[in-house]
Order: C-alpha cells, then structure tokens, then sequence
C-alpha cells in the first residue's frame, strides 16, 4: 500500500522546505554582498536611500538587486520607474524585474492587482512570503542585493537575518531629529543582538543647500528654518550658495559615535528625489553628476570600505 | 555579560560536541545538557520548577541517542534538529558558550512568555 494523502502532502512540504533551505545556502554564494537597509522610525527615507545606494552601484558597474521587503507599503517599484509591471515566473523561479541601470527588483507591488489593494496579513504569512522573496527569486549572480525594510526592528529584518546566510551587514538610515535618533539607537541595538554588523549610519534629509546670483563679493544674512541666521559673502561672480539646516544638524554623526559605529555621510534634502519617485525617474538617472549622485557615491564609497573589514571566519560544522 | 569569543568549529559525535573557539578554548558540551536547556517557549517554562525541569531531563534521557542536524540561525545562533524531541530551540552564541562553561544559560531568571 502506498503512502496516504495526508502522507504524501507531508513529503512534498518536506521535499519544498529543503529545496528552499538549499536555494538559500545557494543564494549566499551567488550573490556576493548583501546589505540591509533599516531604519527604527518611518518617512526617513528608506526606500529613496536604498534605491539610491542601488544605483550607484549599478552606476559604478556592479551588478545589482533590490529586494522591497517592505509587504504592506512597498513603493521600490515606483521609484524605480517599474511601475505597473508584473514578474515573470518559469519552472516555479520568480524572475526580477529590471529598472534603471540593470538594477533587478523585487517587490510585493509587482503581485497587488492595483496599488490601492492592502495586504493585510500577520507575522506568519508575511514570513513565508519573505522566504520565497529570498528562496524562490532567480537573482543570477549578484554583486550586491540591498534590501529595503519597513521601518522597526520586527518580522521582516529578523526573518531575513535568519533565513539569508553571510549578510555584510545593516545600513541605519535617520533623519537629524531626536525622535528619528532614538528609534535609531534601536536598530543600532537589533543588529548587536543578531550579530549582523551596523555598517554604519547615514543621515538623509541633512541640508537644504540654496544658492543664487547676487553683486559680486558682498555680505549677504539669509534668515533659515527657526529664524537661524546665516551670514555668506557672494563670490566674484556674485554667486554664493548656503546650506540650511531644515531639522537639527550632526544627529547622525553623534549617534554613530555615541555607539561607535561608523558614520557613512549625510545626503543633502532634495525635492528632486520627490519628483523623481513620482516620475519613477530617479534623481540619480535624471542628475547622474548631480549633488545628490554625489553624495550617494561617498556613502557607497563607506560602505564598501565598511565591507571590506567586517569578513568573518565563519563556523566549521563537523 | 562578558564578551563571547567566536566560535570557529563544531564537531558532532555520538553523545557530545566539541566546540572550538577563536581564542584558542575547546570545550565539550553533552547532547543531554544542550537539549535540556533548549530555549523554545515549551522547554524553557519546564525548567522554572525543580520537579518539572527534572522531569524534561528524564524524558531527554530516554531519547534515542543522535546526532542532531546543525543549522547556522543568521550570524547570532544555532539550531539543532533532532529526529526525536524538540528541535525548536534557537540558541545564541552567548548560550552555547555559557554551556560550554558549565553556567545557568538561563542566568537564574525564570522563564516569561513573550521575554526575548
């Protein structure tokens, strides 16, 4: 007599949870880097700096992914002009989309009938879907696959802390102010506690930088947020240009000293990326050698160097 | 909590594990022990009361002898599974190495559902 059905269902659950354990031991070897991006409170810009970080890699001809972990508000898609799009699945294996500059995507967008549908699901269902996100995907070879969380330090990152094998580590994402600052000490205190490195943390929405044409070499004051004044000269050509501080200033750098963690730079408040993710034109497509293009390549530069020194021997298991 | 050298190898044997950690330190850790102090919600309340605790140790005991299946949990734990008993268990670095050195895992704190 053969196996019952109750049987047969129990050793085809069996036979998927190792094919998925091996796809994910595989995973680790294919993609060489894998870098997770937190941050302890929303609206940080999560989402804007890891797209950001993604496509400078691309920029600087890595092979690159994004995985949007973010299940009930993933917008990865739309910043990266993939909106509407639907993945391509074939012999059981999601195939990423492709956005700008070859950066592949994956995202729970891609699967809504229209983006006004909720996913309204607890912790358990959310974390199958993540280990197919990891398991199932046919990443190629990767030489960085980021992964853009929701913000905490709850279901999502612990699951894929668990189930991703030799993750480089977290990139905390704050803004200046002391409300973003506490939830980062938090994330800061989640990536000790799972052992996964803090690569360092990047402080968004830093500065509003104006500038403008004026006399030549004179004194200007220009009043900024909180009635701050500023005092600048304009140049020969009557240029001048100043950098407004549109929360607090150095929040990032002091939280990262506080916890001795490295701090990777701050990236400059600029309404293009609001733009850019509307238009799903991101700002560092439209302004490859912009200001903000810039200042992600410095923070990739940290990163890199970040991960270049936290390699860990790794555990023989006999 | 003092800092817990890295653990740089494990090797499986019949009742026992050897552990070998980054600062040169070797210790050996029985199944029994590991399994007794397995740090799952249903394991952990059975060892607030000495009567219950020494009765999982019984049931562990009377366990075929195996070695158990090592899975690496992220970079902050392990888990062992086991063809009988639980293997529900995820233990962290810091509870191995406080095995290893004959401490309470538990550091004499009763278990609390929901305290992680």
């Amino acid at each position: 007599m053969g196996p019952s059905i109750q049987q047969q269902k129990e050793m085809e659950s069996a036979y998927a949870n190792m094919r998925r354990k091996m796809a994910m031991q595989e995973l680790g070897k294919k993609i060489k880097h894998k870098i997770m991006v937190l941050s302890g409170k929303g609206g940080v810009g999560k989402s804007t700096v890891s797209t950001g970080l993604a496509l400078s890699l691309a920029q600087q001809g890595h092979t690159v992914g994004i995985l949007d972990i973010d299940i009930t508000g993933p917008n990865v898609p739309k910043m990266m002009g993939l909106d509407g799009k639907r993945l391509h699945v074939e012999q059981g294996r999601i195939h990423p989309a492709q956005g700008h500059l070859g950066v592949k995507v994956i995202s729970m967008a891609f699967l809504l009938e229209d983006e006004d549908t909720p996913v309204v699901w607890r912790g358990p269902i959310k974390l199958g879907a993540i280990q197919q996100f990891i398991a199932d995907v046919e990443w190629g070879e990767l030489d960085y696959l980021v992964i853009d969380f929701p913000p905490g330090t709850s279901d999502e990152p612990l699951t894929v802390a668990q189930s991703l094998p030799d993750i480089d580590g977290m990139v905390i994402v704050t803004t200046p102010q002391d409300v973003a600052l506490l939830d980062s000490r938090k994330s800061i205190t989640f990536s000790e506690s799972l052992k996964v490195p803090v690569l360092g943390v990047v402080e968004n929405m830093s500065g509003y930088t104006i500038s403008g044409t004026t006399n030549p070499e004179v004194n200007l004051e220009i009043a900024g947020p909180g009635g701050k004044k500023h005092k600048i000269a304009s140049d020969k050509d009557g240029k001048f240009s100043v950098t407004l501080d549109i929360f607090k200033q150095g929040g990032g750098k002091s939280t990262a000293h506080e916890f001795g963690v490295p701090f990777l730079g701050e990236l400059p408040f600029d309404p293009g990326f609001v733009r850019g993710g509307d238009d799903g034109v991101h700002r560092i497509v439209s302004e490859p050698d912009g200001a903000s293009a810039i200042a992600f390549a410095k923070v990739v530069e940290a990163i890199k160097s970040q991960i270049g020194t936290s390699q860990s021997q790794g555990l023989e298991i006999i | 909590m003092s800092e817990t050298p890295e653990l740089i190898r494990l090797e499986r044997h019949d009742t026992t594990m050897n552990l070998t950690y980054a600062d040169g330190g070797e210790f050996v850790i029985s199944y029994d022990d590991l399994r007794h102090s397995c740090p799952c919600a249903k394991c952990s309340p059975l060892r607030n009361e000495d009567e219950s605790s020494r009765s999982l140790r019984r049931q562990i005991e009377s366990l075929p002898a195996e070695k158990p299946k090592v899975r690496t949990i992220g970079k902050y734990a392990l888990a062992f599974d086991w063809n009988k008993g639980c293997s529900s268990g995820i233990y962290r670095f810091e509870r191995i190495w406080a095995l290893a050195n004959n401490q309470d895992p538990d550091d004499g704190r009763s278990y609390v559902h929901g305290a992680w």
